[in-house]
Formats: structure tokens, C-alpha cells, sequence
């Protein structure tokens, strides 16, 4: 079975622009999470997502690839201690732009123990990343 | 599936779980309800709520003996990979919501 997970989805915005959203400190810290990142080869880079109570999920790595328009970094959520990796790759289709994800490794999750795994959810996923907050949130109220 | 780790978001979803079910993975021997609602100044009413929602994520078994029922942490849900995949695959989802929300608001 494979472990990676793929997402393409298209923009009706340029390539350039999409670019700017995925490697512009400033800019992914807006849409995403908190950023310490620069698209450099070799950057060690920071996700910190908003703190609370409970303090705050890490997601750190270091950027492999960064050349318009692919970007690769791997991916470690604070204390699992397990790398995946991120590629993000564009191909500008005239009006729009097809956006690509892989995200692999997820395999070695397997390994994790459970009380890992809890820390890295503790404080960090269900009360930080407003995507996922969202949607936990919705999923609760419907049952 | 999709079920199973809805089930699995709620039971963690909520920070006194998250505590209960810790306690019971670091626990050297399964714990009576009375047990847990000692340790966590909860009545048994609540722990009993509690466990039944990790229970039913699967999270928590349990053990009757005699006249009481034992909790032990089961963390093989957890242990997944599946699990990790459906997560990541709703997280990225979600991020490409907001990264096309937000490329729609700069373009105004």
C-alpha cells in the first residue's frame, strides 16, 4: 500500500504567485502556519503553530530542493522524532496553475509509539492549526 | 474508516481524555473507574463518560472483575499508519482551502 499522500488542485492565479505563497516567509504564515523559512538549499526551517495554553506544535526540517517550481523540505512534527517529506511542484498551464503535493514517509509512522504520537497531537494539532481545528471542531459538534 | 477515525478525533479531541488515557498507558496494571476518578478528582459518572468515548475509539479496554470493571490503554488505533495518512489527508486539504482563499483575497 502506499504511503504517500498526493493532492493536486488548480489555481486561477499565476505561477509565480503560488510560488511567492509556498516560500515567502511572510506569505506562509498567513494561509498555512507561522514561518521561519527561506527557499534556500539547506535551510533549517520552523513551523510554529499559534500558541495556547498548552504551548505549541513544532514542525521543523530542512529544505532539499528549492528551485522554481519545485520545493522540497522534509517534515518532523516536534517530539515524534519520525522525518517525512513535502515536495511542492507547479506547472503553469497558461490561465492557471496546477498545484502538486507529495507528501511521503508516512510509513514511518509505524514505528511511533502511542504516547509520541499523543504529544505530538497535545496542545499542538487539534488547538493550533486552524484547518484541522475546524474541522475536529465540526466533527465533534456532529455527533 | 472514516468512522473509526472520527471516532478516534473526538476521544482525543478533548484535553481530559488525552489526560485519562495517558494515565492509563503509564499505569503499571489496568485502573478501576474508582481509581481513575480518584487520581482525577472526577466523579465516577464522568470517568465513566470519558471511557466509554475511548472506549469506543477503541483506545480503552475493559475488564470486568467481580463487581468492578478495569481500564487498560490500548494504543494500536493510534499505531496505524493509516491513521496518519487519513490525518495528513484532511491536513493538507485543509491547507489548500486556505492557500486558495488566501490567493482570492490578495487578488482584491
Amino acid at each position: 500500500m502506499s504511503k504517500t499522500i498526493t493532492k493536486e488542485k488548480v489555481f486561477n492565479h499565476s505561477i509565480d504567485q503560488i510560488w511567492n505563497a509556498i516560500t515567502k516567509a511572510e506569505e506562509i504564515s498567513t494561509w498555512f502556519i507561522q514561518a521561519d523559512f527561506k527557499a534556500e538549499v539547506g535551510y533549517n526551517y520552523t513551523f510554529t503553530s499559534e500558541p495556547n495554553e498548552k504551548g505549541c506544535t513544532t514542525i521543523s526540517g530542512t529544505v532539499k530542493e528549492a528551485n522554481p517550481y519545485r520545493l522540497v523540505y522534509t517534515w518532523i512534527v516536534a517530539d515524534t522524532k519520525v522525518e517525512t517529506t513535502v515536495t511542492w511542484t507547479l506547472e503553469d498551464l497558461g490561465n492557471s496553475t496546477k498545484l502538486h503535493l507529495e507528501h511521503s514517509g508516512i510509513e514511518n509512522y509505524a514505528g511511533e509509539t502511542a504516547l509520541a504520537m499523543f504529544d505530538s497531537f497535545d496542545g499542538g494539532w487539534n488547538n493550533c492549526i486552524n484547518g484541522l481545528t475546524d474541522y475536529l471542531k465540526e466533527e465533534v459538534n456532529a455527533r | 474508516m472514516q468512522d473509526n477515525i472520527t471516532k478516534l478525533f473526538k476521544a482525543i479531541a478533548d484535553p481530559t481524555r488525552r489526560d485519562i488515557f495517558h494515565a492509563l498507558v503509564i499505569a503499571t496494571s489496568a485502573l478501576s473507574i474508582t481509581q481513575i476518578s480518584n487520581q482525577f478528582d472526577m466523579t465516577r459518572q464522568g470517568v465513566t463518560k470519558h471511557i466509554k468515548i475511548l472506549n469506543d475509539a477503541g483506545l480503552v479496554q475493559m475488564e470486568e472483575q467481580g463487581r468492578n470493571r478495569f481500564c487498560y490503554a490500548d494504543p494500536k488505533p493510534l499505531k496505524e499508519v493509516n491513521k496518519w495518512m487519513q490525518f495528513y489527508s484532511q491536513f493538507w486539504d485543509d491547507s489548500l482551502d486556505n492557500l486558495g482563499d488566501f490567493l482570492n483575497d490578495k487578488n482584491l
